[in-house]
């Protein structure tokens, strides 16, 4: 693979990057995580001139919003744009491209072997700064940061499969592998060395087997049998809020069938479950609304956690749904986000399929 | 109104026993079985012991399993109370047993047409204070253990992990309830109870309580500890009223926000069914938005999450009754609460109205005046010289 090698950190260099990149006029915009050190926190950010990039963080390791969700409304416009998304984001993007909720068109997008993201609370007690170097220290070791979402820790997909631009890291600086002809064509006349080279396989096997471990521990743990015992343990503590919902990348609909006014709880109902049931929760369907979720959407879940890290309760929603999506995708040889080619299991109509489940 | 037994003008005395706790189920047990009630509304820990549900009940098994005082709020009553009875008045005459301003979002609601309190009776009790839900979850014995200590004292100083609205909380004692439980007034193994309506005088008047022959202490104890909070309130708002100063401040006080919405998902009075800030109104074409990151060298993602917060405080902060949910549920961490419940306060003033009380005085915002109140416009003035060009 055509490869730049820089000596700069991976996010130093993409910074230089996309400052290459909008001062030649390559792109008329970058999408990037952005320090705000004035208020100890961070952001996603559009910007659109060189200038604004003294503050991004290319490889920032926070997610404030699924980037993936982000991009999916800003790539139907008529800009060229590039974007620095993790692996999971990329998925998440890809996946929605398949759903018709955003395009591939007019888009450079950079990715890079992703250690994980801290969560949402670490960026308030320990600030961007500390996180970013902590990821640095570890990306050089090419070890997975301590403290990482649990999701991150368990995650297969840390390595992007369908980027333009691929960033690794090493202990001397970093890669910029041109995965396609558009980064090719992007980067033409950008300098630096070039070598013909590809991420470090040993070093992606060993991150690998732990983060396989990991996952297999993480899913271990669930408390998953028992019939409705087992999802009173699970998702007992849900408030209703359907946050999950709505920081979910996958979750696009505008109007999620379980707001509509048809599940309303409404007097017959309720009346009917205290004769029958003796007792009713209040909100009611807490546990219908998870299950539906799961159906519509958990075989396509990229196990990105924003999920959990929103979660007011504390539910480990993320490894809840990234096993049973996981096991559902298994069943179609599907992974969710890895080819936009790929089309959607539930999109495809066979006229035998699935005889076991039934 | 605060702190007199009200319109009801009656107090009995309920024997403590093993504690408050199990004195009001009995008390709640015995409405249910005597048929003054059909059926109680009330918090019921979770199997796994980490939280709490509410459990709308007839069946006196499941009520025993109630606990009355819980130390956490995951879901504000008055929320179960919209999703009970806001496509109609309940027929099944219920009494829920909820913190004060759970009862006081209750009122707001109903003013608002979002929930209907004529089959309702509702019951509170001294709140000293919710304790955070994540750290409950964490330690639910610990933190059942610190609450134990806030119930005792009467007050959120005597634990730690209290919400940041709580402390200077003022109407966290009988404020609009048609019954109230005075924790504070406890005294030789008896709470004074007092009814606030004459339906909570004819409940109480059945039960064959002891009438009790006064409630000084319980009203001395209840007014030392509103001065308290009175002084903590004073202080918060004033840290709140300097980090919004203008917009940069508020910029600042939301910096770290996520675009979730899940304050207004747990916000007891934010009800529309279709917010505005979810519709499409709001959200500029994808054109638009490149334009508007050109114009100031760059535009944040999630779009408009500094809007979504100033339109969602001009649409509901008069009504916000400083319960804290939004700060609980925050994934960010944002103390939401600290700057709406300072922003509600100070346009309240402006309109000289309280939130959360049945005293049938209308919603602000829902009453036409020829001439509205001149306070107004000197808020304006006085918040950010320069950015009322428009008068």
């Amino acid at each position: 693979m055509n490869s730049i090698v820089s000596r700069l950190d991976a996010s130093a260099a993409v910074r230089e990057l996309l400052g290459w990149l909008l001062g030649e006029g390559r792109t008329d915009a970058v999408l990037t995580p952005r320090r705000l050190p004035e208020d100890g926190s961070c952001d996603l950010a559009l910007l659109t001139a060189p200038e604004g990039l003294d503050r991004a963080e290319p490889l920032l390791p926070v997610m404030t919003t699924n980037a993936g969700q982000a991009l999916s409304h800003l790539s139907l416009s008529g800009r060229r744009l590039t974007a620095v998304l993790k692996p999971c984001e990329l998925r998440a993007f890809t996946e929605r491209v398949k759903r018709e909720q955003g395009s591939f068109e007019r888009l450079l997008t950079v990715s890079f072997v992703c250690g994980g993201v801290f969560p949402l609370g670490r960026v308030l007690s320990d600030g961007p700064d500390t996180l970013a170097a902590a990821a640095l220290e570890a990306a050089r070791r090419g070890e997975t940061p301590a403290g990482v979402r649990e999701t991150c820790a368990a995650c297969e997909h840390f390595v992007p499969t369908n980027a333009d631009v691929l960033v690794s890291s090493g202990e001397d600086g970093c890669r910029i592998h041109l995965c396609t002809p558009r980064a090719e064509e992007a980067l033409e006349g950008f300098g630096g060395e070039r070598v013909d080279t590809a991420p470090d396989p040993a070093g992606i096997e060993r991150v690998l087997a732990a983060r396989s471990a990991a996952r297999a521990e993480l899913y271990r743990a669930l408390p998953v049998e028992g019939g409705l015992d087992g999802l009173i343990d699970l998702f007992g503590r849900c408030v209703g809020c359907h946050g999950c919902s709505r920081v979910c990348p996958i979750c696009y609909c505008l109007l999620c069938d379980f707001e509509s006014a048809g599940l309303e709880g409404d007097l017959p109902r309720f009346r009917a479950a205290l004769d029958e049931r003796g007792g009713l929760r209040l909100p009611s369907g807490t546990i219908l609304f998870h299950l539906g979720r799961m159906t519509h959407m958990s075989f396509s879940c990229v196990g990105c956690g924003m999920c959990s890290d929103a979660c007011p309760a504390g539910i480990p929603v993320a490894a809840v749904f990234g096993r049973t999506g996981g096991r559902t995708a298994a069943l179609f040889d599907y992974v969710p986000g890895r080819d936009a080619e790929e089309p959607v299991p539930v999109t495809v109509f066979r006229e035998e399929e699935l005889d076991d489940i039934g | 109104m605060t702190g007199d037994p009200g319109s009801g003008g009656a107090a009995f005395l309920l024997p403590v026993g093993e504690g408050p706790d199990g004195a009001i189920l009995g008390l709640l047990a015995g409405a249910l079985e005597s048929g003054a009630v059909d059926a109680l509304l009330l918090p019921v820990p979770l199997p796994a012991g980490d939280s709490f549900a509410w459990i709308l009940t007839r069946d006196p098994a499941v009520a025993a399993g109630g606990r009355p005082l819980p130390p956490v709020m995951p879901v504000q009553g008055a929320r179960a109370l919209r999703d009970l009875t806001r496509k109609g008045e309940s027929d099944v005459r219920i009494l829920a047993l909820m913190r004060p301003c759970e009862i006081r979002a209750a009122r707001e609601l109903a003013k608002l047409g979002q929930v209907r309190t004529d089959g309702l009776l509702l019951a509170s009790w001294d709140c000293p204070g919710a304790l955070c839900s994540k750290d409950h979850v964490a330690d639910p014995d610990g933190a059942g253990r610190r609450f134990a200590g806030m119930i005792a004292a009467g007050s959120p100083d005597a634990g730690g992990g209290v919400r940041s609205s709580c402390p200077g909380c003022v109407d966290f004692s009988m404020t609009d309830a048609d019954v109230h439980f005075g924790l504070l007034g406890e005294q030789d193994g008896a709470l004074p109870v007092m009814a606030g309506s004459p339906a909570g005088r004819t409940l109480l008047g059945s039960l064959g309580l002891t009438p009790a022959a006064g409630t000084a202490r319980w009203k001395l104890r209840a007014e030392m500890e509103r001065e308290r909070r009175e002084t903590s309130r004073r202080a918060a708002d004033e840290a709140a009223g300097s980090k919004l100063r203008g917009a940069e401040g508020l910029l600042s006080f939301f910096s770290a926000c996520i675009g979730c919405r899940i304050c207004r998902a747990v916000c007891p009075i934010c009800h529309c069914r279709l917010c505005h800030f979810d519709s499409e109104t709001p959200r500029p074409d994808p054109d638009a938005f490149f334009d508007g990151a050109e114009l100031r060298g760059g535009a944040s993602l999630p779009a408009n999450r500094l809007l979504f917060h100033v339109g969602r405080m001009t649409h509901m902060s008069l009504s916000c009754v400083s319960c804290g949910q939004c700060s609980d549920a925050c994934p960010a961490g944002i103390p939401v609460a600290d700057a709406f419940g300072f922003v509600g306060r100070a346009a309240r003033e402006a309109f000289g109205y309280e939130a959360g009380r049945g005293d049938g005085i209308p919603h602000p915002l829902r009453t036409w005046r020829r001439i509205e109140p001149d306070g107004i416009g000197g808020l304006v003035r006085d918040a950010e010289p320069g950015a009322c060009a428009h008068e």
